[in-house]
């Protein structure tokens, strides 16, 4: 069974459809909205709620008829924004139709309805919603007996990127027009323009939309780039890599030769181009993060943690060098501590660490001097963390207590200060080696001799103290 | 010739007792299609609808009937029309659907550019319409209906107005809708008759 157009949607053929509002264009008002004459009632027991404007005299057909002209099909569609003939149907036009405006910036609008039949809707019944909220009486004024107009001022940011829906309602609350409003501003100049090559092979850059960043408009960035002295401009296709505000160039890229690369930002009310940046490729290599990350305790020590780690594999291809950092927190703190003098090693020892506490480590290289260039390059992302934790100190572990027995020198408050005093040579490297093998003996040293000292106590009774006590401690 | 009782579709009568079980799997395995695809074209709706803004989605919501032509919601005499010929029709309807959905997701993908979500709902829409359709219609052919012809495939306009865009898509989403539960009740409707 076929749809049996109306001659005035044949006729259709010779009309346009609206064209999408663009910056410095004279809006044109589109084709009114068209509630047609079907030859069915779209039913649906399951969907309610759904009201549909029905010509009168529209009867019902069955099943869903195939069209007999693929033309025909597109301008029945069209046949939504057009004019159509027919007693007893309503149409509705609005305009301006999808205008884009500045913030802050007002709005006149008309809703026209052509009348036709007696029960025909006036403008008098006619009222405005933006956004689903209908807009207050005060602002609509009836300028003739079928238009309805209205006056917004000082709009803000649309709420959606497809716009904010501006529709025309009969009395009854069904739709005859839309509109959809684009408010917003213009693009700002992109800035911090960041840009890494991983391992040589490829250019990620990074860049922030200015400073106000939202434009409440869909706001299009494109990365371009040209070699400095010759070449043609050319445009990244892969965005958002790594954010929204990104592109990456997987390949192509030249060496020892600089590049240019700036951002272009444009939407419905302008476009900004960014600075131009320039660089070499070779000046912002980075590389994986170093793999193989073990971190380990040092023999008994309860306040070292020994880390190790391999180089990143692609360090082996190219003829530089890198320098490490590591980073350390307890479990349960946010702060970090940062070891960053770690040059071409691929171990450190952390010192001066809580016993018996639970530390996540990462590490992280920089390649440097790459085919003898002078610069640093970027630092990698840090290693996934890796945990392990320090001994428990055996004067906690055993009966709690603190103070030093009878008979022992009293040794803690030098103790501490010595401690302190070992960390610091270590740490400003007045001789790192010779002070940190020492300081290792005399600990293991002092531990073994203390926990001697527990089990010879633990073997007397009281009262039965003896010379036999063990060996003395100096 | 099939023995038919009104609507009801005698499936044994089809053939031996291997192929019939053979297309008795096929018609639940259709159905389970159906029904899982009823649920997405629900999710497609409500995410549709979510990205236009309001008043889409606000139970007020009151939107003009679009016509599509060629294709509209199934109508309520369908439910009495012989079990193959509704086969036919909703495999005819999700055949058309599928080159619409893919039309709606061109549009959305002007409209809201960042709604990944939704434009590969879309996509997958377009694609799960056409399975479902070619289902349906192997169903016919092992029950030795014929399909009906293709239809031209509907076309939308290349630039509408961007609230008649958003109305479009409503439409042509809850169409898809309301075809994929009419092919899921007319499938089930064809197991519990046919095998009665």
């Amino acid at each position: 069974m076929s749809l049996n157009l109306p001659r005035t949607l044949r006729n259709l053929l010779r009309l346009r459809a609206p064209v999408s509002f663009s910056p410095g264009h004279s809006l044109t008002p589109a084709p009114p909205l068209l509630v047609p004459d079907s030859p069915w009632t779209c039913f649906s027991p399951e969907l309610r709620g759904r009201r549909m404007l029905r010509a009168p005299g529209g009867g019902l057909r069955q099943g869903a008829a195939l069209p007999t002209a693929r033309t025909m099909l597109a301008l029945a569609l069209l046949a939504f924004g057009a004019l159509r003939a027919g007693s007893g149907s309503y149409l509705a036009v609005i305009a301006p139709q999808d205008p884009t405006l500045l913030i802050g910036s007002s709005l006149h609008a008309t809703c026209s309805v052509s009348v036709s039949g007696s029960d025909a809707p006036t403008a008098e019944g006619l009222y405005w919603t933006l956004n689903g909220r209908r807009l207050a009486p005060e602002l609509s004024q009836i300028l003739n007996a079928t238009t309805l107009g209205l006056a917004l001022a000082n709009l803000n940011g649309s709420k959606q990127q497809s716009g904010d829906n501006l529709v025309c309602h009969a009395r009854d609350g069904s739709i005859l027009a839309g509109s959809c409003l684009y408010v917003g501003l213009p693009p700002e100049k992109p800035v911090n323009i960041s840009c890494w090559s991983k391992n040589m092979k490829d250019l990620t850059c990074r860049w922030f939309p200015g400073t106000q960043g939202e434009t409440f408009l869909h706001t299009n960035y494109t990365l371009k780039y040209k070699l400095r002295w010759y070449g043609q401009d050319n445009t990244c296709q892969e965005y958002h890599t790594v954010g929204p505000y990104s592109c990456h160039i997987p390949k192509d890229l030249a060496l020892f030769t600089p590049y240019e690369i700036w951002v272009e930002a444009t939407n419905r009310l302008g476009s900004a181009r960014s600075e131009v940046v320039t660089l070499d490729i070779l000046d912002v290599v980075t590389t994986d993060p170093p793999p193989d990350v073990h971190v380990s305790r040092v023999g008994g020590l309860e306040d070292q943690l020994s880390v190790h780690w391999n180089s990143p594999p692609a360090l082996k291809d190219f003829l530089f060098q890198a320098k490490y950092q590591i980073r350390y927190r307890v479990e349960d703190s946010v702060e970090w501590k940062v070891v960053d003098d770690v040059s071409n090693q691929t171990s450190c020892r952390l010192a001066g660490l809580k016993p018996g506490t639970v530390y996540f480590v990462q590490v992280r290289c920089n390649p440097f001097g790459i085919y003898g260039s002078k610069k640093a390059g970027i630092w990698s992302e840090w290693s996934h963390p890796t945990a392990a934790s320090t001994p428990r100190s055996e004067r906690q572990g055993s009966s709690g207590a603190c103070e030093p027995r009878g008979g022992e020198p009293s040794s803690m408050p030098v103790r501490r200060e010595l401690k302190q005093f070992l960390g610091w040579l270590k740490k400003h490297s007045y001789c790192p080696n010779l002070s940190f093998r020492l300081y290792d003996q005399w600990r293991a040293w002092m531990q073994k001799s203390h926990k001697t000292r527990n089990q010879d106590e633990g073997l007397l009774s009281s009262g039965r103290r003896s010379t036999a006590r063990g060996p003395t401690w100096r | 010739m099939s023995q038919r009782e009104g609507n009801k579709v005698d499936l044994q009568s089809y053939s031996s007792a291997s192929s019939f079980s053979h297309l008795e799997a096929k018609i639940r395995q259709t159905h389970s299609l159906a029904r899982l695809l009823t649920s997405y074209a629900e999710q497609l709706l409500q995410e549709y609808v979510q990205h236009q803004g309001d008043p889409f989605g606000l139970p007020s919501f009151s939107p003009p009937g679009l016509p599509v032509p060629g294709l509209n919601s199934p109508a309520p005499a369908h439910s009495g029309l012989p079990t193959l010929e509704r086969l036919q029709l909703d495999a005819a309807a999700l055949n058309s659907l599928s080159p619409l959905l893919d039309d709606i997701r061109r549009l959305q993908a002007d409209l809201n550019p960042f709604a990944r979500r939704l434009l590969r709902r879309l996509e997958d829409a377009s694609h799960q319409s056409r399975a479902l359709g070619s289902a349906v219609e192997v169903v016919l052919g092992a029950l030795g209906a014929t399909p009906g012809p293709p239809g031209p495939h509907p076309m939308l306009p290349e630039s509408p107005g961007v609230f008649l865009a958003k109305l479009l898509g409503y439409r042509v989403c809850g169409l898809y809708q309301e075809w994929v539960i009419c092919t899921e009740g007319d499938l089930g409707q064809l197991l519990r008759a046919g095998l009665g």
